[in-house]
């Protein structure tokens, strides 16, 4: 097992949220001006996927991917620069928020529904012959487990036994509609049967279930048994995007999830239930975590956006 | 002396030279393995270079796509073949969202030298097997989009293809495929050495005085035997091959135009919003609307294309066809 100190996924989680929080602060000042989907409430899964994934795996991540770019190792300050539209950016300013790609990482994502998953069969692909015992990682959400990509992906994973993980952030609502409303199956993990994978439903709000969860799938998808699907159930504390109106949910809903379903409050209980870490241990980490990214905003601000003139660099190579 | 192979055999002997040079290359399509392709064009090379760099894949074409995507970002360079152009709908979202954007999206920090090869064009298979397509490539940005209509071209535009860094879709004609070498008008020597074409260099294919005809693909051919037929009428055609749509050479169509004064464009793709417009559209820009006397177009006319012989005559450009265009252009001037 793979598992980190709970302590250390509460510091990865903490950050995780402001790093969003600060991106939230960067949309409403129109500093970054188009759609922005935030992870705030799914910090578990990202946080979980930390320990289990080695730099040299490829993780492809979707429209909600900050979290997951952080988990992967993305260096923070050029991934804000490029949610921040900036030439320092992970991209130059040219991908934003949805489109961050780090070769150094293996890290990258699409703004498609479902999309990530034929990218990272590719990365599987690539593992499996070259005989390396690493592994292609999609985040997928509910909703773009409903594509047919995700059976093809799944199929021929499962007929050549890739090494290839398919985690499940299934936070219940693609954009409006319930995923149960939208479902054949009780759960997604279920399907794992039908292509002779691992598969297993997870907490996604308890940390420490997924980051056990996750290390058992990689560790399949690594030992050549092929691949697995981990469905982890979650909230998405904020809409779809920011400026949802989020009409499809009730305010008691979204009280209820913020009191009841929130991972890092979760967390801390836990800590603190356990005598792991006090109350002034703990606020110190969010402390620490808020200078920094403060700071880092900061920075990032003073950045300059690419310069207009430029705007065909990149189509080609030669 | 020509050896005389079939296109489709160039293709594949273009390929297997690459894959001597380029252990990075790999081959996933449908039929690209035990049977060589459907059309030929992958003969031998599992056999070659075994299951896992050419491999069969199940009627995924999305996944295997988005493979290709993810193969070239882990630092390989994948032919993905989709079979028919006409399949291009179960999977155009990997194609022009992420295999055409990513290199631009990254800020240059991914490479995509992934090679999207298709047959176009019509072999009688009616609407959903016959589509040429290229205008709707060269239509979404970051594609190199090349339509080899010689021998010659076939050989060496797959080898910039595949030793370039830039993605790119590879166009076949389908009834150029198990045409023989020897049979075409241009470009039908074929060494059988490595050699590449250029990408976005437009060849002149004959040259003449009286009229540009700009085409591509398998309208080369079928251009060069009216502008045959044309000459002995005492019409003198000059037929450029444009062998790339993206990038387009319009230095060389213009520097012709220039001197011809008169463009018709064929095209077996359909007319409206593609090729033909676009190849009018640049010469004007480049030249002016004092230097050119005529323009013409001659193409599908926008209907799918039908199954019954006499139909398919109708829509398509052929020798004849070609020829009453430049005819009808001659008798207006």
């Amino acid at each position: 097992m793979s598992n980190r100190p709970l302590i250390e996924h509460f510091q990865a989680m903490v950050r995780m949220r402001l790093f969003d929080e600060i991106c939230m602060e960067g949309f409403r000042s129109r500093e970054i001006h188009g759609e922005l989907h935030t992870g705030i409430g799914q910090e578990a899964i990202a946080a979980g996927l930390a320990a289990a994934l080695a730099s040299v795996d490829a993780l492809v991540s979707t429209h909600r991917n900050h979290m997951h770019a952080l988990a992967k190792g993305v260096d923070p300050r050029a991934l804000m620069a490029e949610i921040f539209e900036k030439e320092t950016g992970l991209c130059r300013g040219r991908g934003g928020h949805m489109h961050p790609f780090d070769r150094k990482t293996n890290f990258s994502a699409t703004g498609i529904v479902g999309s990530s998953l034929p990218v990272a069969l590719g990365y599987a692909y690539a593992f499996w012959i070259e005989e390396q015992p690493n592994v292609g990682v999609a985040v997928t959400g509910d909703g773009g487990t409903n594509t047919g990509a995700f059976h093809e992906c799944m199929n021929i994973a499962g007929a050549w036994k890739l090494p290839f993980v398919v985690v499940v952030e299934n936070n219940a609502y693609a954009i409006s509609v319930p995923i149960a409303s939208v479902l054949a199956t009780p759960t997604i993990a279920e399907r794992a049967a039908a292509y002779g994978a691992w598969g297993r439903k997870v907490d996604g709000r308890d940390v420490e279930a997924v980051a056990d969860a996750f290390a058992e799938a990689m560790g399949h998808a690594r030992s050549g048994k092929g691949p697995a699907i981990l469905e982890a159930t979650c909230q998405r504390f904020q809409g779809h995007y920011e400026g949802d109106h989020d009409t499809y949910r009730t305010r008691e809903e979204k009280k209820r999830m913020r009191a009841e379903d929130d991972p890092i409050a979760l967390a801390r209980g836990k800590l603190l239930a356990s005598g792991e870490a006090t109350e002034p241990e703990l606020d110190a980490i969010v402390g620490e975590s808020r200078q920094r990214y403060g700071a880092m905003l900061a920075a990032v601000r003073a950045d300059p956006s690419p310069p207009a003139k430029e705007f065909r660099r990149f189509l080609f190579v030669a | 002396m020509s050896r005389n192979l079939s296109c489709s055999q160039i293709v594949a002997e273009a390929i297997g030279i690459e894959m001597e040079r380029d252990e990075r290359i790999v081959v996933l399509g449908e039929d690209v393995g035990a049977i060589g392709g459907v059309f030929g064009a992958t003969r031998d090379l599992q056999r070659r270079f075994g299951d896992k760099r050419v491999r069969d894949m199940p009627i995924s074409e999305m996944a295997f796509t988005g493979m290709g995507v993810g193969l070239a970002m882990a630092g390989y360079r994948p032919i993905v073949e989709v079979m028919f152009a006409d399949f291009i709908g179960a999977c155009l979202e990997q194609v022009y969202n992420a295999m055409a954007k990513i290199p631009f999206m990254s800020g240059g920090t991914m490479r995509m030298p992934m090679v999207l090869k298709t047959a176009g064009g019509c072999i009688g298979s009616a609407a959903q097997h016959s589509q040429c397509l290229w205008g709707l490539f060269a239509h979404l940005p970051g594609m190199k989009v090349v339509t080899p209509g010689s021998p010659y071209d076939y050989k060496g535009l797959m080898a910039s293809a595949l030793e370039g860094e830039d993605p790119v879709v590879y166009i076949e004609h389908q009834s150029q495929m198990s045409k023989k070498a020897a049979t075409f008008r241009h470009g039908a020597e074929v060494p059988a050495e490595r050699y590449t074409v250029p990408i976005g260099k437009a060849a002149v294919a004959r040259q003449g005085r009286d009229l540009t005809l700009v085409t591509l693909s398998a309208c080369v051919e079928q251009s060069l035997e009216a502008a045959e037929t044309l000459f002995s009428e005492h019409i003198d055609v000059e037929v450029v091959d444009l062998r790339t749509v993206v990038p387009m050479d319009i230095e060389t169509v213009a520097g012709s135009v220039a001197r011809t004064q008169r463009l018709l464009v064929v095209d077996e793709d359909y007319l409206s919003f593609g090729v033909s417009g676009e190849v009018v559209a640049r010469v004007v820009e480049l030249l002016g609307t004092t230097a050119v006397k005529q323009v013409g177009r001659h193409g599908n006319p926008d209907v799918p294309v039908p199954a019954a012989k006499t139909l398919e005559d109708a829509v398509l450009p052929r020798a004849g066809s070609i020829a009453n265009a430049v005819r009808r252009m001659a008798a207006a001037s």
